[in-house]
């Protein structure tokens, strides 16, 4: 059987990474990963909140320890 | 604060807009813009995601950095000040001079 042959089920047998010639395509920007785009865009926003509370409560703790509150 | 002992409570927080926060975020964005152009992708309107969690990373990197770097001037400053006054010998009061005693006399050449 020629060797092309026993690659034909590359793709559903091999789930690793690395990516097999018969099915990848070029990254389509039109056509955007919307998970990958949410987690950015929600990681972004768990990151701000947590500095802004990480701040409030730094200064919660300096004004309590100083006695100016 | 994770690194940082319980005694660094007593010091102010810095800001959230802080010097090393925007260095950091700036430093994000620009690691943003590079991928972008590596990737030949229009740098500033491409991968809007990817800029604002680069920024947000390094901002939040900053603002900690900023307070470890306060914490350790701090006990820098609170370190000389006990040396200064544990050796009072070494640091004698000195008498303020005034401009008068230390300029030399002005002789005009006209």
């Amino acid at each position: 059987m020629p060797l092309g042959r026993l690659f034909l089920r590359t793709s559903t047998v091999n789930r690793m990474v690395s990516r097999n010639s018969f099915i990848a395509s070029k990254p389509d920007p039109s056509k955007p990963n919307m998970l990958r785009v949410g987690l950015a865009f929600g990681s972004t926003a768990v990151l701000w909140a947590l500095l802004f509370k990480q701040h409030s409560t730094d200064l919660h703790e300096y004004k309590t320890r100083n006695g100016l509150e | 604060m994770g690194l940082l002992p319980d005694e660094a409570k007593v010091l102010p927080p810095p800001g959230i807009v802080n010097r090393n926060s925007l260095w950091f975020g700036l430093c994000g964005w620009a690691t943003a813009m590079l991928h972008n152009s590596l990737n030949r992708r229009p740098a500033l309107k491409a991968g809007v995601h990817r800029q604002a969690l680069f920024i947000t990373v390094g901002w939040f990197i900053g603002y900690h950095l900023t307070k470890y770097e306060n914490y350790k001037y701090a006990t820098l400053d609170r370190d000389m000040k006990e040396y200064m006054r544990l050796h009072p010998d070494v640091f004698p009061e000195k008498e303020p001079k005034t401009f008068a005693e230390i300029v030399e006399p002005f002789h005009p050449i006209r």
